[in-house]
């Protein structure tokens, strides 16, 4: 590529980054401490002095803090297995292990609720057994429902920190343990003193994206019907915008202790500390695990499998059930939800407007993918080391803060509310979905570059290919793979996105799919059957997009989750 | 079928100077060979002549055609890559039919012409292999047919055998020249290997930290080094330190050394040294004689100190009076000479003992 044009698609790319990122956090900002042109920090000290508020961030806290604790369990013998041990059924089963993470939590958590509620299948189940007294039923999900979302969080978020576990193991010198071995240092001592500091920079990696993304999670505490944390106080806050600053104010406290937290990540853990994807190479420490090793070790990733899917079932179940009460398992079964809800005015529209937004910003986020990744890898231009870090910068902020930005944004009289006309979200919502997935395709795009030798490229200048027929011809198609195993990522959580899609769609008609399972829930009579078919509808069409994907590319499932 | 000309080239990457002032003319026709350790750049200069870099300083021409900003896909200048860069994602007749496609020439054309350069790279029969079905010397054909096909105007090779094991690299290199010189192509090829390049250039420029150092055929640059890097560079030599003490001619410089005198010839033509410059000599090890007595002047004698057996040659090392080590190799030994026997002696002819200013 020419030095113009490479300097072209940096100046877009940053301009995009710019008007889309940096705008509407600075426009969130803004609201939260400016009025009428002058400076007060009187919102940010009445959220510190209103009980209310200060429940709302400590329970906000809370969750974060035990949802990536409860992760951490659930990821850590995970991959300390599946970095020392071959065992049976390992590829399908590693590769199963990330699927919660693109299963919609806040429709999990709707099985949670069936499941673990007072009511719930547990309960009777106990009771049936004569455990437990169905007069004093005991409270599993605790009150207000706390640990119902520290359970869904952790079951939908572990596979993040899996990840990066695994990646920071498998970059360990297995020379490193053998010499403590050496020195005479048993299991134990190795795993404390060697194996853990050196994979801690992983670990914190992924915990600390494991907890920013808790910190501010609004569907499964909305589901929860749980109102005291910070992110449903700014979402109900929403509700009487019009000059209220309270919700501005709450959503930069978020992000100055999101951010904060990234930053001491940084500065203690420094390189790699936002990857939450690494390529594991393939150890050479891995050794087959006896026969009944072999087998616990199965057992226990078919074990975290079914747990985290467990949820899920619940809503399938009920999504056949006609009726789930005071019962195990729903006393009989019936279809009849799937075309009520296809006979619903929310449902449809709301199938086709969710494929819609998510596949424009998809391919949105594939056009600026490579382009970035292009920059970042093939020029030498400065400025490309800002441009590769502003690019990661999305999955350190969270949804709930852009949300806000992008609403403040597109108001009457501001410059961008063309993209909100007549209040239909469709570009916004497109650009909003874009800019929160756009990680994932610069990091997969990046990854293809790296691995694409340049030689390959000018060998075909060198016949006669202009750079851009070069691009067609010879990179595009030998990238392809990491193309769509990043364009699939962006996909599956842009179908799934819930607080711009709550936030931004606010007319019946523009409602992605996430807003009318949410509606639908909150609806008297069926709703809830109604929102768990359409629930249960938008996992199957992931699912089918997955294993489209996957057999298209000919790769195990895995290798999509390891953009 | 072009010249090329490098006018005054200059690149920096950074602080280090890769090419310094580099000019050649490179004849039409002509197997052209760069040489150079590594880091001498050579290819440096090989991605300049093909676009991939622009000098800082410096002209490019190809004929009267002046390319120094002209981008490397309007330059037609093929290059053979060292890693091969054939494209994973298509078949040898994919990879070998892309600078065509590139042109617009018709697709029933472009058939019959990969056809054709196949077999000239006895290749036919391939067409629609994978390439990670290819063995490496097969890959090292289609990379060449793929550059061959487009008709360049000159051909550019970038160390194309060092991915090749030691049979197929001598089976490959001549028939690289006998397509070259088939094609009647214009080839500059870098390698680091001067047995690739004595065997097959027309002419060889030895690079040596982004300069040439010099440039001549094959027998010129083993026979007469202007310089003590380029002696050292190619073969093996013995350098001997020494004072003039008379010159008649070019050809007839007389030298005091202390390993006794020499008598022998300048490497550069347009060098005449004067009486009293302190020169080196350079003589290779296979020019010395064994022999039973030493000669006035152009002999050594020394304690035999070691002998190392080849088979087709026995290498010897002699201690020389004055200390220094001189290697002597004998072609088709019959005797072998034991390290430690008494003293022995050597004798070269004038014409091998080669004079290089310091």
């Amino acid at each position: 590529m020419s030095k113009p044009i490479a300097y072209l698609v940096f100046l877009v790319t940053a301009a995009f980054f710019g008007l889309f990122f940096l705008w509407p956090i600075a426009t969130t900002v803004e609201e939260a401490f400016v009025v009428d042109g002058r400076f007060t920090l009187d919102f940010v000290h009445h959220i510190f002095v209103d009980p209310i508020y200060i429940e709302g961030l400590t329970n906000a806290f809370l969750i974060a803090t035990c949802s990536t604790l409860a992760a951490l369990l659930i990821a850590m013998p995970l991959a300390l297995i599946s970095d020392r041990y071959i065992f049976p059924g390992k590829t399908l089963l590693s590769s199963l292990v990330l699927v919660p993470l693109i299963l919609p939590p806040f429709v999990g958590a709707i099985g949670i609720k069936q499941i673990l509620g007072q009511e719930g299948a547990l309960n009777i189940l106990l009771s049936k057994a004569g455990l437990v007294d169905m007069s004093t039923p005991p409270d599993w999900l605790g009150e207000g429902r706390f640990w119902g979302i520290v359970i869904m969080n952790a079951l939908h978020l572990y596979p993040i920190l899996y990840l990066n576990v695994t990646a920071a193991l498998a970059n360990l010198d297995p020379a490193m343990e053998e010499s403590a071995q050496n020195l005479g240092a048993g299991p134990w001592r190795r795993f404390r003193k060697i194996t853990l500091p050196l994979a801690m920079p992983g670990i914190f990696a992924g915990a600390t994206i494991v907890f920013i993304w808790s910190f501010t999670e609004l569907g499964v505490p909305l589901i929860f019907d749980y109102q005291r944390v910070t992110s449903v106080q700014i979402f109900n806050g929403i509700k009487d915008i019009s000059g209220n600053p309270m919700p501005y104010a709450l959503v930069a406290v978020m992000l100055f202790f999101s951010v904060l937290l990234y930053i001491v990540g940084k500065h203690f853990f420094g390189r790699n500390t936002f990857t939450m994807t690494g390529r594991a190479a393939i150890s050479t420490k891995q050794r087959k695990a006896p026969p009944l090793i072999g087998i616990l070790c199965s057992g226990f990733f078919a074990c975290i499998i079914s747990l985290a899917i467990f949820p899920h079932i619940g809503v399938i179940l009920m999504s056949f059930a006609t009726d789930w009460y005071h019962s195990i398992l729903p006393q009989s079964f019936t279809l009849a939800h799937y075309s009520d809800a296809l006979g619903h005015e929310l449902t449809v529209p709301s199938i086709a407007n969710s494929l819609k937004y998510a596949s424009i910003s998809t391919l949105l986020d594939i056009v600026l993918g490579i382009a970035i990744a292009y920059v970042i890898v093939r020029t030498r231009i400065p400025g490309r080391g800002l441009l590769d870090a502003l690019s990661m910068l999305p999955l350190a902020v969270p949804g709930l803060v852009l949300a806000f930005g992008y609403l403040a944004m597109t108001r009457e009289g501001q410059p961008f509310h063309f993209l909100l006309p007549n209040g239909n979200p469709t570009l916004i919502l497109v650009i909003a979905y874009a800019v929160r997935r756009l990680p994932y395709v610069v990091r997969s795009a990046v990854a293809g570059f790296q691995q694409t030798s340049v030689d390959l490229e000018e060998a075909a200048q060198n016949l006669g290919a202009s750079p851009l027929r070069t691009l067609k011809r010879i990179t595009i198609p030998l990238i392809t793979a990491n193309l769509i195993a990043g364009a699939l990522l962006a996909f599956a959580f842009a179908m799934l996105e819930v607080s711009d899609s709550l936030i931004l769609a606010q007319q019946q008609p523009h409602y992605p799919i996430t807003k009318a399972i949410y509606t639908l829930f909150g609806a008297l009579g069926n709703g809830h059957f109604l929102a768990s078919a359409l629930g249960a509808w938008s996992m199957v069409f992931l699912a089918i997009t997955i294993m489209g994907a996957s057999i298209a590319l000919g790769k195990k499932l895995g290798a999509l989750f390891r953009v | 079928m072009v010249s090329i000309t490098i006018d005054k080239v200059s690149k920096s990457f950074g602080k280090t100077l890769a090419l310094n002032n580099i000019s050649l003319h490179i004849k039409a026709g002509e197997l052209f060979f760069l040489l150079g350790s590594s880091g001498c750049g050579k290819t440096t200069l090989l991605r300049h002549i093909a676009g991939f870099y622009s000098p800082d300083k410096g002209k490019i021409l190809f004929g009267t055609d002046d390319v120094t900003s002209t981008p490397p896909h309007k330059r037609n200048a093929a290059m053979m890559f060292q890693s091969y860069a054939l494209w994973p994602h298509m078949t040898v007749a994919k990879n070998v039919a892309f600078g065509l496609e590139e042109q617009g020439k018709p697709k029933s054309q472009i058939k019959d012409l990969v056809a054709e350069a196949l077999d000239t790279v006895k290749m036919a029969g391939y067409s629609e292999r994978k390439i990670n079905e290819l063995s490496g010397g097969q890959q090292q054909r289609a990379a060449l047919a793929r550059a061959l096909i487009v008709r360049p105007r000159c051909l550019l090779l970038d160390e194309p055998l060092s991915n090749l094991d030691a049979k197929l690299r001598l089976e490959m290199r001549s028939e690289i020249r006998r397509i070259c010189k088939e094609s009647g192509l214009t080839a500059v090829y870098v390698t680091h290997d001067q047995k690739e390049a004595l065997s097959i250039a027309d002419r060889i420029a030895i690079l040596d930290s982004g300069s040439v150092e010099q440039v001549g055929s094959a027998k010129e640059i083993y026979c007469s080094p202007r310089s003590k890097s380029v002696a050292g560079f190619i073969g093996e030599t013995n350098f001997i330190a020494g004072t003039v003490t008379g010159c008649k001619t070019d050809s007839q410089v007389d030298v005091e050394t202390p390993l006794g005198q020499f008598t022998g010839r300048t490497s550069d033509p347009d060098w005449h040294p004067r009486s009293g410059d302190t020169i080196t000599i350079s003589i290779r090890p296979e020019a010395f004689r064994l022999t039973e007595s030493r000669p006035e002047v152009n002999g050594i004698t020394g304690q035999l100190a070691s002998l190392t057996y080849l088979g087709e040659i026995a290498q010897y090392g002699i201690k020389a009076e004055g200390g220094s080590m001189i290697n002597i190799a004998e072609l088709n030994p019959q005797a072998l000479h034991q390290p430690g026997e008494s003293l022995c002696h050597a004798s070269v002819d004038k014409d091998d003992v080669v004079i290089i200013s310091n």
